[in-house]
C-alpha cells in the first residue's frame, strides 16, 4: 500500500475509535435522513393539498352560470405551481415566494400570495432540508473532524517520526486529504442516494442530479481539504480550530447575508421608487376610453370604423365597448410588461454582484447551484409568474373577444353568454422549468468551486513543503 | 559521491548551525562506522538533539557536510532516512494505537513490511510483555512507550541507529536489556549514534564515546581492548565538569 493510502487509512481507524467524532458524523448523517424525508412528507402534503385545490377551483369555474364575459374577467382565481421533485432537497426561496397565485382579470402581476397555511409549513420544514444541512452544519463537522488532523503530529511530535520514516511532506498531505475527503463525501452519501433515488424513479432527471450531486461532493471536499490544509500551515490544532471557525463564520454566516444587503443598498432602493412612478406616469399616458375628447381613443375609433367600412359605431358588427377592452388590456399590459423587464434587469444586475462575490463566499455557489438545480430559485419562479401572466392575457383577450363578437347577437337589456363558452376559455397548465436550459447559471458556480478547490490543492503544496522541508 | 558500502555510516564534517543567532554547532566533527557504537554526552542544551536532527535533515546546516551512507539527508532526505532509524528525546507515538500497531503502521510507512512475527519478536526483545503488546499506548509507563520506540527503530533493520536518550525512564534491568540488544546490533554491523546521560550504560556498551561541547567534540576516548574498558571515574569527572561548563 502506497503511504498515501496509509495514512488515509490510519485517520479512518483514529476517527473510528474517537467516540464524539463518531457521535457527531452519526448525527449529522441521521439529520440529512430525517431532514430529506420530512421535506419529502411535507412536499407530498403539499402537493396533494395544490392537487385537491386545483380541481375544486376548476369546478367552480366551470360551474359558472351564464353570463357577461366581463363578469368573468373579474372572476378572480387561484393559479398553483406544482413543486418541483427536487425542491424537497432544497426549498431555496419557496417558503418566501409560495406556489399559489390569485389571478384577477386586470390585475397584472398580481402580488403572489403564500397562503398562510402552507407558507408555515414551509418555513417549519422547509429550513431543515438536506441543503441547508449540508450547505452549513457538514462543514462544521468537517473542521471538527479534520481540523487536528496535522497540526496534532506536529503538536505531539509523532510527524518528526513520520517524517524519520521517509515520508514527504506531500505525501502526508495527501494521504490527510484523501482520508478526510473520503469522509466528507460519505457524510453527503445518504443525500446523494436521496438524488439518485428521485432520479431513478424518474422523479428527476439524472442531469440534474449528477450536477447536483457533483456540486455538493466539491463543496464538501472543499471543506475537508482547507481544514487539512490549515491544521498544517500552524502550530497547534487550536490555533487550526480558531482559524477555521472564523472562516466557517464569515464565509457561511456573514458573507452570504451582507452580500445581498450591500447589492440592494447599492442599487435598488431608489430606483424601486422611480419605476413605481413611471409605471403610473405610463399608465396615465394611455388615456381613457369613456372621454370622447381622448384623442388616443379617438383615433382608435376612426381606425376601426375603417377597418369595417362602417361609418358609426353603432353599425358595428362587433360590440365597441369590447373591442376597447381588448386594446386598453394590450396597452395596460406592455406597460406592465415593460416595467417588468426593467425590474428584472436591474434584479439580473443585482445578481451579478452578488454572483462576483461568489468567489469569497462558496457558499454563494452552492447555495445558487442548489436551488437553481433542484428548481426552487427566483429564476424558477419568476418563470412561473411570466407564465401565469401570459395565461391571464390569454384568458381576459378571450373573454373580451367573446364580448366583442358575442355580445352583438345576443343583445337586450342584461345580455349574457351560455356557460358552455367558459368550457373554451384557456386553463392555466404549468410547463415546468428546465434548470438546465441556461447553462451559465450551472457553469459559473461550477466554476467558482472548481476555483476553490484548485486554489487549495496549490495552497496543500506550499503546505506540504513546509512540513516535508527543514526544520525552522 | 561515495560507494554507500565504502562510506562511514555517519559522517559529520565541520558542522556549523546556529537557531537564529544562537550557534549550537560549532565545527562539529564526528564519524561513526558500521558496527560500531558510539556514545555521545554533553550537558543539557550543548546541541547533542541538534546533531540528530542534521543527520535525520530536519535542519539545513549553515557549513559543513553531513552524511549518511554516503547519502546528503538534506538533498535526499527520502533515501538517507531509509538507510537510519530513530528513537526520539520524547517519544511520541500514537495513543490510540497498541504498541504493535504502531510498529505496523510506522514500518508500512517506511516500506518496511516485516510481517508480524518480525514486529512479535522486536517487542518481545526490549522486554514488552504479552499482554501490553496489545494495548493501547494510552495506558502505557514512560517506558513502556520507550520500549516499543526502541522496538520499532530495531524492526526497521538499517544500518544506522540514531539513539536520543533511549534509557531514559527504563529501569536498571531494562537497560541491561537494551544494552544486549545493541550488542546484537554491532553484530549485525550496524552503526550506532547513542545521546545519553547514562555513563554506566555507556561505558558498559559504547565503543568511544565523545563529549560535546560549545559545538564540538571536546573530547573522545575509545575503548581499550584490554583490561577495563574506559577508566569510569576519569570519565565521570570529565563529564561533570563538561556538563557543568555553560553550553
Ligand atoms: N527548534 C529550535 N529553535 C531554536 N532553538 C533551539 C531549537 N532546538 C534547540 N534549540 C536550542 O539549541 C540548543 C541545543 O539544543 P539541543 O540540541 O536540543 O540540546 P541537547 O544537547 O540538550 O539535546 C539549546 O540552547 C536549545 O535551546
Ligand atoms: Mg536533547
Amino acid at each position: 500500500m502506497t503511504a498515501v493510502k496509509l495514512i488515509a487509512r490510519e485517520e479512518w481507524r483514529m476517527l473510528a475509535r474517537n467516540r464524539s467524532g463518531l457521535i457527531a458524523t452519526g448525527l449529522l448523517v441521521l439529520l440529512i435522513l430525517v431532514a430529506g424525508f420530512t421535506s419529502l412528507e411535507s412536499r407530498s402534503a403539499i402537493e396533494a393539498d395544490r392537487t385537491r385545490y386545483q380541481a375544486s377551483v376548476d369546478e367552480t369555474f366551470d360551474a359558472q352560470p351564464d353570463r357577461h364575459p366581463h363578469r368573468m374577467v373579474h372572476y378572480g382565481q387561484f393559479l398553483f405551481r406544482p413543486i418541483a421533485p427536487l425542491a424537497f432537497f432544497d426549498a431555496g426561496v419557496n417558503s418566501f415566494t409560495g406556489n399559489t397565485i390569485f389571478l384577477e382579470g386586470h390585475r397584472q402581476n398580481s402580488a403572489n400570495f403564500a397562503e398562510a397555511r402552507q407558507s408555515s409549513l414551509l418555513l417549519r420544514f422547509g429550513q431543515l432540508t438536506p441543503a441547508f444541512i449540508l450547505q452549513t452544519l457538514a462543514p462544521l463537522l468537517l473542521i471538527f473532524l479534520a481540523f487536528a488532523s496535522v497540526a496534532r503530529e506536529k503538536e505531539r511530535a509523532t510527524l518528526k517520526l513520520l517524517l524519520a520514516q521517509g515520508i514527504g511532506g506531500r505525501s502526508l498531505i495527501a494521504g490527510k486529504m484523501l482520508g478526510h475527503g473520503a469522509i466528507a463525501l460519505a457524510v453527503g452519501l445518504p443525500a446523494f442516494a436521496l438524488l439518485l433515488g428521485f432520479a431513478a424513479t424518474g422523479a428527476a432527471d439524472w442531469a440534474t442530479v449528477g450536477v447536483m450531486i457533483i456540486a455538493y461532493a466539491c463543496w464538501l471536499l472543499l471543506w475537508a481539504f482547507a481544514s487539512v490544509i490549515i491544521s498544517a500551515l500552524v502550530a497547534r490544532p487550536r490555533d487550526a480550530l480558531a482559524i477555521l471557525m472564523g472562516l466557517w463564520m464569515i464565509t457561511i454566516i456573514l458573507l452570504p447575508r451582507a452580500l445581498p444587503e450591500a447589492a440592494s443598498a447599492q442599487n435598488q432602493l431608489a430606483t424601486k421608487i422611480e419605476t413605481e412612478i413611471a409605471l403610473h406616469r405610463d399608465l396615465l399616458k394611455i388615456g381613457d376610453s369613456h372621454d370622447p375628447d381622448d384623442p388616443y381613443f379617438n383615433d382608435f375609433r376612426d381606425e376601426v370604423l375603417d377597418r369595417y367600412g362602417v361609418r358609426t359605431v353603432e353599425e358595428l358588427p362587433v360590440q365597441y365597448a369590447g373591442l376597447v377592452a381588448i386594446e386598453g388590456e394590450r396597452l395596460t399590459t406592455q406597460i406592465y410588461a415593460d416595467a417588468a423587464q426593467r425590474q428584472a434587469a436591474r434584479e439580473r444586475e443585482q445578481n451579478a454582484f452578488v454572483h462576483t462575490f461568489s468567489v469569497l463566499s462558496p457558499l454563494i455557489a452552492i447555495r445558487q447551484l442548489s436551488m437553481t438545480l433542484a428548481g426552487s430559485d427566483p429564476a424558477a419562479h419568476q418563470d412561473f409568474l411570466d407564465q401565469s401572466e401570459a395565461f391571464r392575457y390569454e384568458f381576459v383577450q378571450r373573454l373580451n373577444r367573446m364580448q366583442a363578437e358575442l355580445l352583438p347577437e345576443i343583445g337586450g337589456e342584461d345580455p349574457r353568454i351560455s356557460a358552455a363558452y367558459w368550457q373554451e376559455v384557456p386553463r392555466f397548465s404549468y410547463s415546468p422549468f428546465n434548470p438546465l436550459a441556461d447553462r451559465t447559471r450551472i457553469i459559473w458556480p461550477l466554476l467558482v468551486l472548481a476555483g476553490w478547490l484548485a486554489a487549495l490543492c496549490v495552497l496543500a503544496l506550499f503546505a506540504a513543503r513546509r512540513i516535508g522541508g527543514v526544520a525552522r | 559521491m561515495t560507494n554507500i558500502f565504502t562510506a562511514p555510516a555517519i559522517a559529520i564534517d565541520g558542522l556549523h548551525h546556529s537557531y537564529g543567532a544562537n550557534p549550537v554547532l560549532r565545527g562539529l566533527d564526528l564519524t561513526v562506522q558500521r558496527g560500531e557504537i558510539y556514545a555521545l554526552l554533553g550537558g543539557n542544551g550543548a546541541g547533542k538533539s541538534t546533531t540528530l536532527s542534521a543527520l535525520l535533515g530536519f535542519l539545513r546546516p549553515c557549513s559543513g557536510s553531513v552524511r549518511v551512507c554516503g547519502t546528503d539527508p538534506v538533498a535526499d532526505a527520502r533515501a538517507a532516512r531509509s538507510q537510519m532509524a530513530y528513537v526520539p528525546e520524547n517519544v511520541s507515538l500514537y495513543e490510540h494505537l497498541t504498541a504493535r500497531e504502531n510498529i505496523g503502521y510506522f514500518l508500512a510507512l517506511a516500506k518496511a513490511e516485516r510481517g508480524g512475527d518480525a514486529i512479535e519478536a522486536a517487542l518481545s526483545a526490549v522486554g514488552l510483555t504479552q499482554a501490553a503488546k496489545d494495548k493501547r499506548l494510552s495506558g502505557f509507563s514512560k517506558g513502556m512507550r520507550q520500549k516499543v520506540a526502541i522496538a520499532l527503530a530495531l524492526a526497521r533493520d538499517v544500518p544506522v541507529l540514531l539513539l536520543d536518550e533511549p534509557t531514559s525512564g527504563l529501569d536498571p534491568r531494562a537497560v541491561l536489556e537494551f544494552n544486549r540488544l545493541l550488542d546484537a546490533a554491532r553484530e549485525r554491523e550496524v552503526a550506532v549514534l547513542m545521546v545519553t546521560h547514562d555513563l554506566v550504560s555507556a561505558v558498559d556498551i559504547a565503543d568511544r564515546i565523545g563529549f560535546l561541547s560549545e559545538g564540538k567534540i571536546e573530547e573522545e576516548q575509545t575503548a581499550s581492548t584490554a583490561g577495563p574498558r574506559f577508566d569510569l571515574n576519569a570519565l565521570h569527572d570529565r563529564y561533570t565538569l563538561v556538563a557543568g561548563a555553560p553550553a
